[in-house]
């Protein structure tokens, strides 16, 4: 990251009015044609003083199958932090087409149990922009910290891939090792997730990117149906994880095959636990029960 | 942190076949209770169950601990909630391990827990507890009419779409009404104020004398927060770390102004307002049981001990007796059975499910007519010393989350017995008296921790 000004932003920017931006970008770059930059912006982007809104906060845990405690989950602080991450890439100097980029991979570290009631200051930044072998993939910051003494709480990297775009400048990587063969192991669990799981995700995140609305709106973005949200997938493996984990942890996620709506997903969730008995790591993996097709693997490690 | 146990391993328990052991309260933890549409509206009985226990756990150092059994239960309980103790327990930190049964009886609910759960312990089945309840009256459950869920049933059994829709056809507006609980007793259509209304009527119980339990409640709780009381008993959720029904400011001239709320239709003068009857609340409470080696085993404060309990229950129906008035034929017998009176009884803990009730019952023990033909003794069972009734508030300021009732009302004397020291050389001594809805009582003993003799 560079030492660029920070832009301080009044107040949580509307998702809604950043993908309608995207969606104006991207047609003013195809109507005027757009000379990308091989850089990510350098700055960062913060709100200061969020705080969780406890309405939003109790559906979000109902929905994700967490209880409704006074303790943000996780996968809240990334939704909370998701409009400041957007609003990074929804930057005029950002050399990448917003809508339709991939959400590869994510890393989430934990640092202590953050409650409802706490200001929070959250920075976001973009960076490392590099090749893949489909296209090109860069990490999207963000960090979480208390507004009353600056102590770092969350932190999340998200890795997004913006499929058939080469930039010059950005090296191309090298062919991708071919991925581990998977079988799947007994399921510990089996979700039904219904047509309308994205609407859900979308009401308490607020992420309401067009992909994970409806068959129509799906379609008008390339894909045969809606998809669920990564973050949702990964939210809800991280409380069937449940309160066997400490207090901070480290929280991985890599997506593979979409879930495509309505859909049923196998899930497997095995935990470690030290030779004195204590928890050390939960893994969790996830597929199709009819293709056994893999959605996504992950794990949730004391830190 | 305690060794886990693993699901295989027995239970060290420490009975030997004749002898009961001592069931000790090591202590308890609530959330604050909510007014109904407050801070927990939107909280579901198990998140709020669950948060109960979670402040349990932290406070007691239990995380990943196998307790012997949870029993809670609530009232109003969703159908697919059967298993409510258990899903908190899954949700919580304790092992999964740990087994969990819910129960209800009413009012009495939290308080049966306790009983039930140091039983098992008294009779060496187990050698660590957790009792509690939970109600929401703000997330209530609401069923469908009859007449829908007839339709439903049947649409579910047809098998063509013509079959279906002829069983469509059947649905009238008036199906689509839903049937939300209510507090009135199945067999005689009566509300609970209702029938306390009646009750209160009965014993002549005035006005002003209602009022001043509530005013002695709210300004009792009020001074028990005040000097930190709570500060190990409560643990603050959803923004709240007070009762949001304690009215610390009431005055007697403020709870007079207030209208009457039941038995206006009684022909009697109404008396019983909002200020003296308990109102709708949200809350769940917790309490951690134990015996001494277990407790000692972890370093846990050994509170109180469980000494006895009763049930009763009366013919409410046709009006023999009125509906909660059941602890006033309990506490004679639990008294009897173990040679006690109320001066051998240092705290009186009288669930105040209105004023008019613990009022009524006061009146019943006082009445020489009532001992000698109701309870069969020679005169009146006794009066009470009003300066050792409800110390530190009860549920007219708290608020009364049916099935939460109980586990505050038991944490909150253990640790009071325990504060007090012993009296006359003896443990200090504490009578809890609940009355439940169908006309039911649960009442029971505590007594100080003391260690036995020869120790």
């Amino acid at each position: 990251m560079s030492t660029e000004q920070p832009v301080i932003l009044g107040d949580l920017p509307s998702l809604s009015k950043l993908y309608v931006n995207a969606a104006a970008t991207a047609a003013r770059r195809r109507v005027l044609g757009f000379q990308a930059a091989a850089e990510l912006p350098h700055g960062s982007h913060e709100v200061h003083g969020v705080r969780a809104d406890v309405e939003n906060l109790t559906a979000y845990q109902h929905l994700i199958g967490e209880t409704a405690s006074d303790v943000l989950p996780a996968g809240f602080i990334h939704a909370l932090a998701f409009p400041v991450a957007m609003s990074v890439l929804n930057r005029d100097d950002f050399p990448l087409p917003l809508l339709g980029m991939i959400h590869l991979k994510n890393h989430v570290e934990q640092l202590r149990a953050v409650l409802f009631n706490e200001p929070l200051d959250v920075r976001s930044w973009a960076e490392d922009m590099r090749g893949h072998r489909a296209g090109t993939q860069l990490d999207v910051v963000a960090e979480v910290r208390s507004s009353e003494d600056g102590t770092l709480l969350w932190r999340g990297v998200s890795t997004y891939l913006a499929k058939g775009v080469f930039l010059p400048g950005v090296d191309k990587a090298a062919t991708a090792a071919a991925p581990a063969e998977f079988t799947a192991p007994a399921p510990t669990a089996v979700w039904q997730l219904g047509v309308d799981t994205g609407r859900l995700y979308a009401a308490v995140s607020g992420d309401f990117n067009p992909i994970h609305l409806s068959l129509l709106s799906a379609k008008a973005l390339g894909l045969p149906r809606s998809i669920a949200h990564g973050m949702y997938l990964a939210s809800r493996a991280l409380a069937d994880v449940g309160a066997v984990k400490s207090e901070a942890f480290r929280w991985d996620v890599a997506f593979e095959a979409p879930v495509y709506l309505p859909a049923r997903v196998a899930l497997e969730i095995g935990t470690v636990h030290s030779v004195s008995g204590q928890w050390e790591r939960s893994d969790y993996v996830a597929w199709n029960p009819r293709s056994g097709r893999r959605h996504f693997s992950g794990s949730v490690t004391a830190l | 942190m305690p060794a886990t146990h693993s699901a295989s391993a027995p239970h060290e328990s420490t009975a030997t076949p004749g002898t009961l052991r001592r069931a000790v309260v090591v202590g308890g933890n609530r959330i604050p209770f909510a007014r109904t549409g407050g801070a927990y509206t939107k909280s579901s009985n198990q998140d709020m169950l669950t948060a109960a226990l979670d402040g349990l756990i932290a406070r007691f150092g239990l995380q990943e601990e196998r307790i012997g059994e949870v029993a809670a239960g609530a009232v109003l309980k969703h159908s697919r909630d059967f298993n409510l103790t258990r899903e908190a327990v899954l949700g919580s930190a304790l092992s999964a391990e740990t087994p969990a049964y819910d129960l209800q009886q009413a009012c009495a609910t939290g308080l049966e827990t306790v009983l039930g759960l140091a039983n098992k312990i008294k009779l060496g089945q187990i050698d660590s507890a957790i009792a509690g309840g939970v109600d929401s009256a703000s997330d209530a459950p609401i069923a469908v009419s009859e007449g829908l869920r007839e339709i439903l049933l049947d649409l579910n059994r047809a098998k063509s779409l013509p079959e279906r829709l002829k069983v469509l056809s059947r649905m009238r507006p008036k199906d689509l009404a839903p049937d939300a609980p209510n507090t009135g007793e199945p067999r005689t259509g009566l509300s609970m104020g209702e029938h306390q209304a009646l009750t209160t009527a009965q014993w002549k119980i005035s006005r002003e004398a209602q009022d001043e339990i509530a005013f002695n409640s709210h300004h009792n709780l009020a001074a028990a927060y005040e000097r930190g009381f709570f500060d190990d008993l409560v643990t603050p959720y959803r923004g709240l770390s007070r009762d949001s029904n304690l009215r610390p400011d009431t005055s007697m001239e403020k709870l007079a102004t207030l209208k009457p709320v039941f038995g206006k239709s009684l022909g009697a003068e109404a008396t019983m307002t909002a200020g003296n009857s308990t109102p709708l609340t949200d809350g769940a409470s917790t309490v951690l049981l134990g015996t001494e080696e277990w407790a000692d085993s972890r370093g846990l404060p050994k509170l109180a001990v469980v000494v006895d309990g009763e049930a009763a229950a009366v013919d409410f129906v046709h009006g023999k007796d009125g509906l909660l008035m059941a602890p006033a034929f309990a506490v004679p017998r639990l008294l009897a059975r173990n040679g006690l009176s109320f001066e051998d009884i240092d705290f009186f803990e009288i669930h105040e499910a209105f004023a008019g009730t613990v009022l009524s019952t006061l009146a019943a023990w006082e009445d020489e007519e009532f001992g000698r033909i109701r309870l069969g003794l020679d005169g009146a069972l006794g009066k009470i010393d009003r300066a050792k009734l409800n110390v530190n508030g009860s549920s007219l300021a708290a608020g009364h989350p049916f099935a939460a009732t109980g586990g505050r009302i038991v944490a909150s004397l253990a640790k009071m017995l325990h504060e007090n020291g012993p009296v006359d050389g003896r443990p200090a001594r504490g009578l809890i008296s609940i009355c439940a809805a169908g006309g039911q009582g649960v009442v029971a003993i505590l007594e100080a921790f003391s260690a036995p003799e020869g120790r």
